[in-house]
């Protein structure tokens, strides 16, 4: 091993008895291991968050959205469900409508968005709605449509007694208070005539790219429709989502960088205290290049150790937390009863690489310093 | 007896330490050449540059003014890295503190300018173990310097000097801070190796006896005053 190298493995390591340099290494070492390991268990907790609320908008919401470009019903609905039903067999598809109506159940009638979809075949109301009227599973409500109908004694509003038959949960990124109908039962509420406003479609194969399949299967009708793909149905939610992620990855890398100038502060250290080692070890014929590469050496030992312990570290404690869901989180208001940790290795590899660049820096900037200086500076006065 | 090639030379030498008021002129327009194979003691009063003059010689300082031939080149102008090579292969220094490294063994003080030459760390261990056995501490090598006494360490740094066979020993007050007896026994051995080696030396000494045993007495004067050749 060369002379250079073999000494910043002597200084890294210690011997057990010389113990100064070794102490001080080791602390450089501790916190930039903690700072990777932070970081990683930080981002894995984040990414199982994240990846939780997105299968569960994929879960619980259309994949695209086909809706008039003009007005407010789908022109010819019967012929788009056709051909998608020809060109994307496994693709379902709701038709719906929906507007606002009055709903009352023991108390006061309140505003309900209510939407009537193919797929439903009993009424149902979310959670938000159950506790605003009072209601629950098995009891009738009373749905007054804005629409009005003439009678003898005037226009009264259209109304129908509903029985609920189960109550939903809030549904992630939509405002709560929905009363869900089946199709022809809110067609006849909101329109008195068979009408489609939407179509909701779901797949199983991958949601993100049903929306583009869908345009050019409809690509005839393009200009009276308006197709929208999760990132549209979606577009607020998931770009807070990606402005956590980065939010979250300066705040936390912050640590990365105080450790890095940890780190630069303790190769100093070693720099000013084995000031008259390093003159010696010049004065020996240690050129200025081998004496950049022996603290660089240091520091990137101490980078690499680090940043190793702290990968391994927080991936296995985000591993282990994540299998036995050790941090529970409260029914019901979550979609999952733990906190999610998911580790993603090109996220841990992304961390170790700035982990390892910024060691590399916090020691190139005390090498370079030590480099220039004349040996007989250090070995002027013992 | 000043015979032979000169090894060193110094020509118009000036050094100066400070800026501006604080300014110390060291050395002025000093000229010394050095013998291959001679003997050569430095003396002079405290403070008066024995060090820096010992410094420029082993390019471990630069002069302000003046060349320095090494050999037969001018290693003045030379850059940083081969006036490292050259520290390296040509030039022997043992300091009056003894500059081992406390994290390596005698061993491995007396391999290092070997490994930094680049050879294989057993064979500059091998090496190491000769020398070491040269300066008779041959059973101190896995010993750390905080194990070995004053003058045990001296040795040691003198086995370190010597472990590139340079031809040029500069030694600064090597017995300064060894009792009598040591300074001795210290003094001797440079001079058997002197001998046994083929080395040129310079050795700065307080000791008018020990330079009296040199071949040639280098006075050094305070900058105004003459430096004299005795
Ligand atoms: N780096 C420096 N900065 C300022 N002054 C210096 C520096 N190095 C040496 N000097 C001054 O230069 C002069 C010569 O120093 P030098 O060490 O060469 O003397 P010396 O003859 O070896 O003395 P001693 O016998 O005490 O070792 C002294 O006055 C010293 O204070
Ligand atoms: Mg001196």
């Amino acid at each position: 091993m060369r002379a250079e190298l073999h000494l910043a493995r002597r200084y890294l390591i210690g011997l057990g008895r010389r113990t100064h340099v070794a102490t001080v290494s080791a602390i450089s070492l501790l916190s930039l291991a903690l700072g990777v390991l932070a970081l990683v268990v930080t981002l894995s907790l984040l990414d199982g968050f994240q990846s939780t609320i997105k299968r569960g908008i994929l879960a619980q919401s259309a994949h695209a959205r086909i809706e008039p470009a003009r007005g407010r019903v789908l022109h010819d609905p019967a012929e788009l469900v056709s051909i998608l039903h020809r060109e994307l067999p496994d693709v379902g598809i709701v038709e719906i409508v929906q507007g606002t109506c009055l709903v009352r159940g023991i108390g006061d009638a309140v505003p309900a968005h209510v939407e009537g979809r193919s797929d439903m075949e009993a009424p149902a109301i979310d959670s938000v709605l159950a506790a605003r009227i009072g209601a629950g599973a098995g009891e009738r409500i009373n749905v007054i449509s804005p629409r009005r109908r003439l009678t003898p004694m005037g226009p009264v509003p259209v109304h129908a007694v509903v029985r609920v038959n189960r109550v939903a949960p809030r549904q992630p990124g939509v405002d709560g208070g929905v009363l869900l109908l089946p199709l022809a039962q809110a067609q006849r509420l909101l329109w008195g005539h068979k009408v489609v406003e939407a179509l909701e479609l779901r797949t199983f194969s991958d949601p993100w790219r049903l929306a583009g399949t869908v345009r050019s299967v409809l690509a005839g009708h393009a200009d009276q429709l308006r197709i929208k793909g999760v990132r549209e149905l979606h577009h607020s939610l998931l770009l807070a989502l990606s402005l956590e992620r980065i939010m979250i990855f300066f705040a936390v890398g912050l640590m990365l960088v105080i450790a890095a100038l940890n780190l630069l502060c303790n190769v100093a250290m070693v720099a000013a205290e084995k000031r008259t080692d390093l003159a010696v070890l010049a004065g020996l014929g240690l050129g200025p290049r081998a004496l950049r590469r022996l603290f660089v050496a240091l520091g990137l030992g101490i980078g690499v150790l680090g940043a190793a312990l702290g990968a391994a570290g927080g991936t296995l404690l985000a591993v282990v937390l994540d299998r036995t869901k050790a941090l529970p989180l409260p029914r019901g208001i979550f979609i999952v009863d733990a906190v999610p940790f998911r580790v993603d290795p090109l996220m841990v590899l992304t961390v170790t690489g700035l982990a390892l660049a910024l060691s590399a820096v916090a020691s190139w900037l005390p090498a370079r310093l030590v480099a220039r200086r004349d040996p007989a500076e250090g070995l002027r006065y013992e | 007896m000043s015979e032979g090639a000169p090894i060193v030379v110094l020509e118009g030498v000036s050094k100066g330490y400070g800026e501006g008021a604080n300014r110390v002129e060291v050395l002025r327009d000093l000229d010394l050449e050095v013998h291959r194979g001679e003997l050569l003691a430095v003396v002079g009063p405290s403070g008066v540059g024995k060090s820096t003059l010992l410094h420029l010689m082993g390019l471990l300082d630069r002069p302000d003014a003046g060349r320095i031939i090494l050999g037969d080149r001018d290693v003045s102008t030379l850059d940083q890295e081969a006036r490292a090579r050259a520290r390296n292969r040509e030039i022997g220094f043992v300091f009056q503190y003894h500059y081992l490294l406390d994290e390596l063994n005698a061993v491995d003080n007396v391999a290092l300018p070997l490994r930094i030459a680049g050879r294989r760390t057993e064979a500059a261990r091998g090496r190491a173990r000769e020398l070491l056995e040269r300066v008779g501490l041959a059973d101190r090598g896995h010993h750390f310097p905080d194990q070995l006494s004053g003058g045990e360490q001296q040795r040691v740094a003198v086995a370190r000097a010597l472990a590139m066979e340079p031809p040029l020993l500069l030694a600064d007050e090597p017995t300064g801070n060894l009792d009598r007896n040591n300074a001795e026994k210290l003094f001797s051995l440079v001079g058997e190796l002197h001998l046994l080696e083929g080395l040129t030396s310079v050795i700065v000494t307080h000791n008018e006896e020990m330079a009296g045993r040199c071949d040639r007495v280098f006075r050094l004067a305070p900058v105004g005053d003459e430096s004299r050749d005795v």
